[in-house]
């Protein structure tokens, strides 16, 4: 969704009082018979959908959100294309999101713990209970997640008013990035990065793709400037980590430095940029002492690899130098994130491409150091302490367990929990005061200084759960104590922010600035903001370390532990089959965890995929089972964080295993943030073996063209063959002569009707034909398409056993073959994406062969799957080359599953489901239907209007989702179309076409590498 | 008395230790009777078997084909191999009754009725499978084109749909076969019954009295009946072996499959033929009707149908070879040296060279070698559909899609339960109708000559009971 609003407006205003959303008659009771209201609430028509503007609340980028709701419940979320950060886009856990919603594990209303044991009471008898400890108590802490502006504002006036101490808990905190920008810059802030602008990338393990500070954002920006663009352009991207995450996959280069060495390469960098001269200005000295020369044999890559690097970046500029994320977060990360400021600033990218004036998160987020959460420790542990309040946070998960939180959290005289489900902090609680899902919840959200959203409710809230706002709960507690601001509700507060704020920027009529607020869903005040490209760098008050930090422990095995490409930290998210089952953008696993290990390192311990090894650290030791990974190091390896929970609900407890139990809680010394690359491990396998749920046959093409590639070169030169010539000539020289020969085509509207082929070419003259083109040179892997599918068609979840059998049931995959992989030394990568999906082939192999015509093609082009009609034989799935045929080997949608483990439905996950598309029974095949219920609905609005079919009017769910805008669709029978002019790229092709013939309606635009390929598959 | 051979009938094999036709009726009427405790206990095997069938088939109805090993991308498994498995025995019992029949074969009339049987109660059992593989059971009267208000077709194009034709045309003319040919010999039963089997005997006979136009009509019939059957031998294979061969998929799309399927298919009949009229030679004491020279011709018919398919195996490995396509000498390759290799190398070795004893007569002619190596081609068979099914199906043209496919208790079950299925019917037919064609055994035996009026011999005269009808 890229090209601005949808052409019509589907967004009706929302009232400004709580009623908006309201719809009543959402009953619990299963309900059997239809019957029509008898007066219709106004804004709702049945079966016609009503869209609300709000912000997700899943990380810490606020995306925009568009939501989805049929009479009164929400069934789908969606990017806002208004939304600068999302653009229209959303990723996997924005989708999810609704699974957190409807989360059968929810609390259903307030409990109390009597006895040890959690029973429900009443609310107004719980806020009576937080009231009165909170009298008794003359000091306590309130220890909370990120919030929104204005309920950050209520929570530090109510803990002021009432004696208590904020700790802000991120687990992702970005402290050393805020502090080396303090440093070097006097601004303790999160910069906004703007990689569409880049010409060249290098980023020191900064996972801007897996979840690093907005990810919508820069796959975005990073798909617009890696995609060759219309002038021949393709930005380089270069990862220097000792891991390939799916960002580093996405790299041209990776330069697979040694643990802890990202300072020294970034400061040799800027040697090559600036050595002699006096750009570094205070750190010149430093960026002397270091040529590439000097630290070429500490960082395990040579000195010519670096020095090209440093001198792309000058090259091709602006370019743009991104520091470490999360798992490269050792005890020297402040250091290392200073190194790359300077290295930015000598690069001349400062102010271009990475700008410290308007920062990315908005001045009341803020995050307390992992230092303070330690000093509350000591405090707890003391026993000292009478109150807790835990607000979106999970630390008992989350933190290392070595921090010694558990036993301290365990000494407190009474503990409040306002978690929503119940998760390890909440097991501990005394209190449980759930709060509402964000999707329930008015607030606001700041996603870059000065620049706003409104957080509405999409619907009433889901009324199996007891819930209440956390805002209103602490107006309500106060007014209990008498120190309330006679505000009753958080609406209201929430409202009087925004009215004192739209009166500093001018604005008379509230009302309208408030409903454009709701429903545009920006909103963007005046900031102030000079640009900093007169910046300076500052001399650092701070001793800073740059050479690579002790790591704890011996041996020459270091342990990465790094936030999931899934789940994140994984600390509130677990509990969600759609995030559980969704493979791992990585290894291709799902539901369990995984220890990843270079090849070589796995043969000299004997280990194989699924062997399972202890890993044992000075701090702890688990039990994980092994995958072979060519893209890490092979002195390193690789825990995901996410796994191992106890307590947070029937999907998440047992799977897998929390890594945070095998590090220190240790503070980092400069930036008081938490270290997690700080330990080395040992490894012994044991006897037993695990199969690993992973989706994944094969990962090489086997001399397949599955996934062609064209380098820049020959690409620019225009010298590669158009599409399905493939590398076949002596196969067309024996059909020649054998009497086959495929249709030689390549399907364009003026191709129709193909020769031999008439399916589907009884339609009418105007009929449209529907194609798809997905570019790979765009595309990341980071499966956001794969959820939004499974969001939007109803697609089960089948459970981890199935799964292992390889009875997935996505209707969109996302495929992964490895061509180039080394991590010995610098050099290209070459790790190819593929989304395969259903290619409504014109001449499908699946159709003549249905005994009861449940597949056949449409006029306009589908291959359409009439699931009422399917008996299930199967033959269409045995005979589909690209196996993207799902089969409902049992039926997954029952509220109990057919047997244990296997994929159900449980009250209200159901709520979440489309009702625009049918739900299977077991027995039933089904497959990727190109959204035809999204392309039947805009028909029939455009036959109701006025007619006339926009180009914009049909977007498949993957096609909107996708933040680097890599899928497009559209009709291809109209020359003007966006989807023609792309089909006939240079670079289009189409998978396995000149071996089965099946004329694809999808085409794939072929990624362009730098390095020349070799390969057999090409 | 000793027959001359020079009254014996041209084309007919030597039945030398038959004496009488009336002895005839005797020994093949014999196992009509209260069957012993032998057979009861066998029975009451197969009706185990046939408990464990539907118990299972009723888990995977309840539970869903998940309860089966069947996965992505292998869809078909234990179940259609099976399938194609009994189909596949069946049409050797064809080939001896109506093929043989046309070409005036000396050897079939001794073996035919064993070998009819077997043929029915094949495609009774192979018209289970597709029931229980199908997903929506409860649907799957759809692919049959009945009138509907919907006015729907089933897609003809569909080599499924052609085997809904193919296996009940050939279980209704191989049924309508058998029953037509049993006649003469139901009415032999029925004279020689008593008491409440002789009502049943005359019934199912339809009071065959075996006069002149009787016996006119019943050769007219029995000829186009034949004729009808003898197409189908080739015919119903090769649609089954359509199911595969119009598939795009690797290891199935060639065209040799529907000469290759037959021939197979001959070649696991007669094998079981063998078993099975092994099996009843020795319970019954029918060593005179089927004597070695009968196993010896039907050793020689598997020996040449082994060949036959070990062609096809060896071209089909030459031609993925000299195809030059990437895809196909991966799944060949995968055959040999893949997941599978343990079955592709069962069925070499089953079926291309342990037949190969075969060319040494000493081996033909010995009743417990043949009986062994009839077993070993019944399973190398079995492999040979299981390779070509699953090998094919688990590593095409997508390596990301590939996987693999491991049977369940459920699969196996069934098909094991099959046999049960197909045991039970059987052993009703062995107490139940004639093991042995007795009109079409008279034919070719001599015909008893009048005595001879010479003192040295004592008459034998017509056999008790007067001239026998039949």
């Amino acid at each position: 969704m890229n090209d601005g609003l949808k052409r019509r407006d589907f967004l009706k205003v929302v009232g400004a009082s709580g009623a908006g959303a309201g719809v009543l008659g959402c009953s619990t009771e299963k309900v059997e018979n239809l019957m029509p209201y008898v007066t219709p609430p106004e804004e709702i028509t049945p079966g016609v959908a009503t869209w609300y503007s709000t912000v997700c609340g899943e990380c810490e980028a606020g995306c925009g959100m568009w939501v989805r709701t049929q009479e009164g419940r929400v069934v789908k979320v969606e990017g806002n294309p208004n939304d600068p950060v999302s653009k229209g886009a959303l990723c996997s856990k924005g989708h999810s999101s609704l699974q957190g919603l409807y989360n059968p594990d929810r609390f259903k209303g307030p409990m109390i713990r009597e006895g040890g044991q959690l029973k429900p009471i009443s609310w107004v008898e719980a806020e009576e209970v937080l009231a009165g400890h909170l009298e008794r108590a003359d000091n306590y802490y309130l220890i909370t997640g990120s919030t929104g502006p204005s309920l950050t504002g209520l929570v530090d006036s109510f803990a002021g008013d009432t004696g208590g101490k904020i700790l802000n808990y991120n687990p992702l905190d970005h402290g050393p990035l805020r502090e080396a920008s303090r440093i070097v810059f006097g601004r303790d802030v999160v910069p906004w990065y703007d990689l569409g602008s880049a010409k060249c990338i290098i980023s020191f393990g900064a996972d801007f793709l897996d979840g690093w500070l907005s990810p919508l954002r820069d796959s975005r920006g990073f798909s617009k400037m890696s995609a060759v663009g219309e002038g021949g352009f393709k930005g380089r991207f270069v990862f220097a980590a000792p891991r390939l995450s799916l960002t580093g996959q996405n790299a041209d280069e990776w330069l697979p430095i040694a643990p802890g060495t990202e300072a020294l390469v970034a400061l040799a960098m800027a040697n090559v940029i600036s050595g002699g001269t006096a750009e570094a200005g205070p750190y010149q000295e430093i960026v002397d002492a270091h040529s590439p020369e000097d630290v070429a044999a500490k960082a395990g890559v040579s000195a010519e690899s670096i020095r090209r690097a440093a001198n792309h970046l000058v090259e091709d500029g602006p370019s743009l130098v991104l520091g470490p994320g999360i798992e490269g977060q050792h005890r020297n990360s402040t250091a290392v994130n200073v190194a790359v400021a300077i290295l930015n600033f000598v690069a001349g990218n400062v102010g271009k491409t990475v700008d410290y004036s308007s920062p990315q998160f908005g001045a009341s987020s803020r995050s307390s150091s992992y230092e303070s959460m330690q000093d509350a420790i000591g405090d707890m542990r003391t026993g000292e302490v009478p109150l807790v309040l835990v607000h979106a946070a999970n630390p008992a998960y989350a933190l290392p367990s070595t921090s010694g939180f558990k036993e301290a959290f365990g000494q407190v005289s009474f503990k409040v929990s306002f978690a929503s489900a119940m998760d390890e902090t909440a097991a501990m609680a005394d209190l449980i005061l759930p709060d509402r899902h964000f999707l329930e919840s008015w607030g606001d959200s700041s996603w870059r200084s000065g620049r706003f959203s409104i957080q509405q409710p999409a619907m009433q809230p889901v009324p199996h759960f007891d819930s209440k706002q956390v805002g209103d709960v602490l107006l309500s507690v106060a007014e209990n104590m008498g120190v309330g601001s006679g505000n009753q509700s958080f609406y209201e507060w929430l409202r009087l922010q925004w009215q004192s704020k739209a009166a500093t920027e001018g604005v008379s009529d509230f009302e309208h600035f408030w409903r454009e607020g709701l429903r545009t869903g920006v909103i963007d005040t005046e900031s102030e903001s000079e640009s900093s490209s007169s910046e300076a760098l500052r001399e650092t008050d701070r001793a800073l370390v740059f050479d690579s930090p002790e790591f704890d422990g011996e041996g020459d095995l270091h342990l990465m532990v790094y936030p999931s490409a899934r789940f994140g930290d994984g600390s509130m998210n677990a509990n969600r089959p759609w995030l559980q089952e969704l493979a791992d953008p990585v290894s291709k696993i799902a539901w369990h965890s995984w220890v990843e290990m270079h090849p070589d390192r796995a043969e000299s311990l004997g280990v194989q995929n699924g062997d399972v090894l202890t890993l044992s650290t000075d701090y702890g030791a688990l039990e994980v089972p092994a995958w072979i990974y060519p893209g890490i190091r092979q002195d390193v390896i690789a825990l995901a964080m996410g796994g191992g929970h106890t307590e947070a609900g029937r999907f998440a407890n047992g799977n897998g295993v929390n890594p945070m139990d095998l590090i220190p809680a240790e503070v980092e010394a400069l930036s008081g943030g938490l270290v997690h690359f700080i330990t080395k491990v040992a490894v012994t396998p044991t006897d037993d073996r695990y199969q690993l749920a992973s989706i994944a046959g094969s990962d090489v093409q086997s001399n397949r063209p599955i996934t062609p590639v064209v380098s820049l070169e020959e690409w620019t030169r225009g010298t590669t063959e158009h599409s399905d010539e493939g590398g076949h000539g002596p196969l067309k020289e024996l059909q020649g002569i054998g009497g086959f020969v495929p249709i030689e085509t390549e399907g364009l509207p003026e191709n129709f009707p193909l020769d031999g082929s008439k399916h589907g070419e009884y339609g009418k003259e105007d009929e449209p034909r529907w194609a798809m083109a997905i570019d790979l040179d765009k595309c990341t892997g980071c499966s956001a398409c794969v959820t939004a599918c499974q969001s939007e068609n109803n697609v089960p979840w089948v459970g981890e056993s199935q799964v292992a059998m390889g009875r997935d049931m996505g209707w969109i995959r996302m495929e992964r073959y490895y061509e180039a992989v080394d991590a010995t030394q610098a050099g290209p990568v070459d790790i190819r994406f593929l989304p395969m999906l259903c290619q409504h082939c014109n001449n499908a192999p699946c159709e003549p062969v249905c005994p009861v015509f449940a597949t056949y093609h449409t006029p306009d082009g589908l291959n359409a799957q009439i699931y009422n009609r399917c008996v299930g034989t199967r033959y269409c799935a045995n005979n589909c080359p690209y196996k993207v045929r799902v089969f409902n080997w049992y039926t997954f949608t029952d509220e109990e599953p057919v047997r244990e483990g296997l994929g159900h439905i449980p009250e209200p996950l159901n709520w979440q489901l489309n009702p625009d598309v049918t739900v299977r029974e077991n027995g039933v095949m089904e497959k990727c239907s190109f959204c035809v219920h999204r392309i039947r609905n805009a028909q029939n609005r455009a036959a109701l209007e006025d007619g006339v079919l926009a180009e914009t009017d049909v977007v498949t769910a993957c096609q909107q989702t996708c933040a680097a805008e890599a899928i497009v669709f559209g009709n291809i029978k109209d020359p003007n179309s966006k989807i023609s002019r792309i089909s006939k790229d240079q670079r289009s092709y189409r998978v396995l076409n000149e071996i089965t013939n099946t004329q694809p309606a999808v085409s794939y635009l072929k990624k362009v590498t730098f390095h020349e390929v070799v390969s057999e598959g090409h | 008395m000793e027959n001359d051979a020079v009254n014996v009938s041209r084309g007919s094999l030597a039945h030398p230790d038959i004496k009488t036709m009336a002895e005839v009726n005797v020994d093949v009427l014999k196992p009509l009777s209260k069957p012993g405790k032998g057979w009861w206990m066998l029975l009451g095997l197969c009706v185990l078997g046939i408990a464990l069938l539907f118990w299972s088939w009723g888990i995977q109805m309840v539970q869903g084909i998940g309860v089966t090993g069947l996965t992505s991308p292998v869809g078909w498994g234990v179940y259609i191999t099976t399938f194609v498995f009994w189909v596949g025995i069946a049409h050797s019992g064809t080939l001896i009754s109506a093929v043989l029949f046309l070409f005036r074969a000396p050897w079939r009339q001794s073996i035919y009725r064993v070998a009819e049987a077997m043929t029915v109660f094949a495609v009774m059992t192979a018209g289970l499978f597709p029931l229980i593989h199908v997903g929506r059971v409860w649907h799957a009267y759809w692919l049959i084109p009945y009138p509907n208000s919907r006015f729907l077709w089933p897609n003809f194009r569909s080599p499924l749909v052609w085997d809904v034709f193919a296996v009940t045309t050939y279980f209704t003319v191989s049924a309508v076969f058998f029953y037509l040919g049993t006649i003469p010999d139901l009415a032999a039963a029925r004279d020689a019954a008593r008491g409440f089997r002789k009502k049943f005997y005359s019934v199912i006979c339809l009071g065959w009295r075996g006069t002149d136009r009787e016996w006119h009509h019943l050769s007219k019939a029995y000829i186009f009946l034949a004729a009808l059957a003898t197409p189908l031998v080739l015919s119903v294979h090769s649609v089954v072996s359509w199911d595969f061969a119009v598939g795009i998929v690797p290891g199935w799309h060639a065209t040799i499959f529907a000469p290759y399927f037959v021939a197979g298919a001959i070649f696991s009949g007669v094998a079981m033929v063998i078993t099975l009229s092994v099996l009843v030679r020795k319970a019954f004491g029918l060593e005179a009707y089927l004597t070695i020279k009968h196993y010896d011709a039907m050793a020689k018919l598997c020996l040449v149908t082994s060949m036959i398919v070990l062609y096809a195996y060896l071209s089909e490995f030459f031609m993925a070879w000299y195809s030059g396509e990437e895809v196909e000498r991966a799944a060949f390759w995968q055959r040999l040296f893949g997941g599978y290799w343990w079955a592709t190398w069962i069925m070499l070795v089953c079926n291309g060279f342990v037949p190969i004893m075969l060319w040494f007569k000493r081996v033909r002619h010995s009743i417990a070698a043949l009986f062994t190596i009839s077993i070993f081609v019944n399973i190398g068979m079995w492999f040979e559909r299981y390779v070509i099914i699953v090998t094919s199906l688990h590593h095409e043209y997508e390596p990301f899609a590939w996987g693999m496919y491991r049977p369940s208790t459920v699969e196996m079950g069934i098909m094991v339960g099959s046999f049960g299925w197909f045991g039970f019917w059987f052993l009703l037919f062995t107490r139940l109708l004639p093991p042995v064609a007795i009109a079409e055994l008279k034919e070719v035996l001599p015909r008893p000559m009048k005595p001879v009026a010479d003192s040295s011999f004592v008459g034998t005269g017509s056999p008790p009971g007067g001239v026998s009808n039949g």
